[in-house]
């Protein structure tokens, strides 16, 4: 493996670039890796810092290593759920800590990924209860994403023509099928074949094993009719000849101990899947500490001219120009970077005359979930069960062939079971002295557990507006949240734990606990939808290319271009869209029709 | 989720607490110990007793004391941003003193190991509902102790026998296209 940090060619603001991408994430480093490619001179502008994430993670530390064990040092404070919903945002507001976090930083090892996460002191948003995840870095939330990487299918892309609720995707699994095959093959997917039209396979490289509990679990629940698969990790487990910047997985298990983050990078991030590679080009020039606050527009004709930004160490700001623009700054921020574009040719905002930007705003719903006891494994031999990148995931099973009296559309499990470094259970075994011990350690190994993510609703009331009142760090005014589930997600909700117990129950699990509290919004750090795609420029932002109806040298390739959430995660579906929409813009720069 | 909430367990066992150097762990016991940061020899003293009776030294592992957790509690208090976590601390430990004192008309320190026992039993009887300060206590003080013992060499190595967090060409486990096979015999 090689150093992911040598650097491009220079910053020439004098030019005019291809195409300026915004952001580095999943679809920004897409999109750079897609047009490089193709020959197009590529600006990458990236917000945050560039972080030698290898040096940062830290994978293989041992707890007693390091000085805290893995906490952050005083003075950083990771928000809780009760701070989420008690209070309204900003969260970070008249707080005494230095430092305030999103709550992923509450998870074991907050000091390994502190860095890559924002300080919410210097990042505020309004309005309604909304747990924001936000990474600014190269790379973004890719370097510490959960790694679950799934295909959508018709059953999500064609869901209105299914139940009737919202709109139809303007695109078909047979489109977008062809790209998330050149995903799977550029940057490594693990997953076992299950051949199910509502979850279809990738092209897997070797998968992930099960546990003899998650084993025995798979084999109960067919009898059901339900599918639990290895994790469909967004891992390379055989290793990819074409990328030296990235190593095969080696199963030491770090990926679930911590937020996340690989400094092996056998799980996917975008610094070494796809920004290094384009950087080998020749073609692509990346700028971190560069937060792009308005998309300019030609006076003449309307189209986007470049972007302004703010460097965010010189407080300087600057314009780049290029002949197409692409966001990929995520959900969130390019609706807001949209909605501060306003001129007088666009004086909603660029790309906005549809006044759908910020709107059908939609995520994933998640909380319910159940733990469980393998009675026949308390007291056996340890195991290794954590030294793979994730454990299981159990598929939808609701509204596919059956149609459920009171919520439409569905959702799908993600679990784990057995050993971990640290027992989880020593804090919930009541007792002390020999005999505690020994209960931690004869029951550690057999529990078993998942927790639900469910499609939330694309609604037009739900979304986010700018808030002029309120500015960040920089001084560009942060985003308002009018966001809250629905009937549907609630009732969905409840449904999950009831399926759950019924599943462990039918498998001979013992019900530890079931829990039906709903997360607050925004914990799945799933956020979808604020510019969906669709044919009709009067009820969506973009066309099935992503790009603008107005605009047509602007595209959004984030996941604001998605039609509707599904309960499959969406990086995936990101980055293959992405690609799809790149491609076809390098044929229409190359024949200059944008 | 589980997840979400073993993670929050974690955070919360370690939220009073934080720090100890790995030199810390290749101390020798017999060695003389640093003076404490924040606890009185005193307090320090008592801690160590404390830990150690809630995780002992048996015959599967070495204990709290030989993990060094009060070293680990003293040093997170020392640095703690808030000064309420390290007021608590001195707090539950009056408390302790005190109960010692009504059951047995000697501090802790002076009590007899089995006295000592019987006071940590007494702390521990509502650890599901506490309801007493010295009840309160004894949750934070077990939650920190737990962290502070399951996070060390002895407590990973030694009493869990942990075996990941090595480099694996193969991953242990089960094929998920295998014959769904019954749980391990139990007879082994």
């Amino acid at each position: 493996m090689q150093s992911p940090s040598a650097p491009g060619p220079q910053v020439d603001l004098k030019i005019v670039y291809d195409a300026i991408v915004v952001g580095s994430g999943a679809a920004g480093g897409m999109a750079a890796h897609v047009l490089t490619s193709q020959g197009m001179k590529v600006l990458l502008l990236e917000a945050g810092k560039q972080l030698d994430t290898t040096k940062e993670l830290k994978s293989m530390e041992w707890p007693y290593d390091h000085p805290r064990r893995g906490e952050m040092p005083p003075g950083y404070h990771p928000l809780g759920l009760n701070e989420y919903n008690v209070r309204n945002p900003p969260y970070a507001k008249d707080s005494k800590y230095p430092h305030v976090e999103s709550y992923v930083q509450g998870w074991n090892g907050p000091d390994y990924s502190k860095n890559i996460v924002v300080d919410e002191k210097d990042h505020p948003y309004t309005g309604t209860k909304y747990a924001w995840v936000r990474a600014r870095c190269v790379g973004g939330k890719t370097n510490i994403w959960g790694r679950l990487a799934l295909r959508l299918s018709d059953y999500d892309f064609k869901a209105k023509s299914r139940d009737g609720y919202g709109e139809d995707w303007p695109i078909t699994y047979a489109d977008i099928a062809p790209y998330y095959d050149k995903v799977d093959l550029y940057l490594g997917v693990s997953g076992h074949k299950e051949n199910l039209p509502y979850l279809p396979d990738s092209l897997f490289q070797r998968p992930v094993k099960l546990t003899s509990s998650e084993l025995h679990l798979r084999g109960e629940l067919a009898k059901m009719g339900r599918v639990l698969t290895p994790y469909r990790a967004g891992v390379t487990t055989d290793g990819l000849k074409h990328n030296k910047y990235r190593s095969k997985c080696f199963g030491r298990g770090a990926c679930d101990r911590r937020a996340g983050g690989c400094d092996i990078h056998a799980a996917f991030d975008s610094p070494t899947g796809l920004i290094r590679p384009a950087m080998d080009t020749g073609n692509l020039t990346l700028r971190p500490n560069s937060t792009v606050y308005e998309v300019t527009v030609d006076p003449n004709t309307g189209k986007a001219r470049g972007v302004n930004f703010i460097d965010t160490e010189s407080g300087k700001t600057y314009e780049a120009r290029a002949r197409a623009v692409i966001l990929g700054a995520s959900t969130l921020e390019s609706a807001r970077l949209m909605m501060l574009s306003k001129s007088s040719q666009h004086p909603n905002g660029i790309g906005n005359s549809s006044n759908h930007v910020g709107h059908n705003f939609c995520e994933h719903i998640m909380g319910p979930g159940i733990n469980g006891l393998v009675k026949d494994l308390v007291g056996k031999p340890r195991t290794l069960d954590d030294g793979r990148p994730g454990s299981f995931y159990l598929a939808r099973f609701r509204n596919l062939s059956d149609k459920q009296s009171n919520f439409i559309r569905g959702y799908g499990f993600e679990g784990s079971s057995g050993t971990t470094m640290i027992p989880g259970n020593a804090f919930e075994t009541l007792g002390f002295g020999s005999s505690y011990k020994k209960a931690v350690r004869d029951y550690a190994g057999a529990y078993i557990s998942m927790g639900a993510f469910g499609e939330v609703l694309p609604r037009y009331e739900n979304g986010v507006s700018i808030d002029p009142n309120v500015k960040d760090k920089w001084g560009v005014p942060v985003l308002k949240f009018n966001y809250t589930f629905g009937d549907n997600e609630k009732k969905m909700a409840a449904d999950m734990a009831v399926t759950a117990r019924e599943m462990f129950e039918a498998s001979g699990i013992e019900v530890v606990s079931v829990n039906r509290e709903i997360l607050t919004e925004g914990w799945s750090i799933h956020e979808l939808g604020t510019s969906r795609m669709g044919n009709d420029p009067k009820t969506s932002v973009l066309n099935q290319f992503q790009q603008s109806h107005d605009v047509p040298n602007l595209l959004v390739v984030d996941g604001s271009s998605h039609v509707n959430a599904s309960c499959q995660n969406p990086t995936w579906t990101i980055m293959a869209l992405c690609w799809r929409s790149c491609e076809h813009l390098a044929d229409e720069l190359r024949k200059g029709s944008v | 989720m589980e997840g979400h909430s073993r993670r929050d367990l974690l955070r919360i066992a370690a939220g009073a607490v934080a720090a100890v150097p790995a030199v810390a762990q290749q101390t020798a016991e017999t060695a003389a110990s640093p003076a404490p940061l924040f606890f009185t020899p005193a307090e320090f003293q008592m801690v160590d007793e404390l830990t150690e009776i809630i995780i002992p030294s048996d015959a599967h592992s070495p204990g709290a004391r030989a993990a060094k957790v009060a070293s680990y509690l003293d040093k997170s208090l020392a640095e703690s941003f808030e000064n309420e976590p390290r007021q608590k601390f001195r707090e539950g430990l009056k408390l302790v003193d005190n109960l010692s004192t009504q059951l047995h008309k000697k501090t802790f320190v002076e009590s007899t190991p089995k006295q000592r026992v019987a006071v940590v039993a007494q702390m521990a009887r509502n650890e599901k509902t506490p309801k007493k300060p010295e009840e309160q206590f004894f949750v934070q003080l077990k939650a920190s102790t737990a962290f502070a013992y399951y996070t060390s060499s002895i407590g990973i190595h030694q009493e869990m026998e942990y075996k990941g967090n090595t480099m694996q060409n193969e991953y242990a486990g089960f094929d998920a296209g295998l014959v769904p096979i019954q749980l391990p015999d139990s007879s082994k």
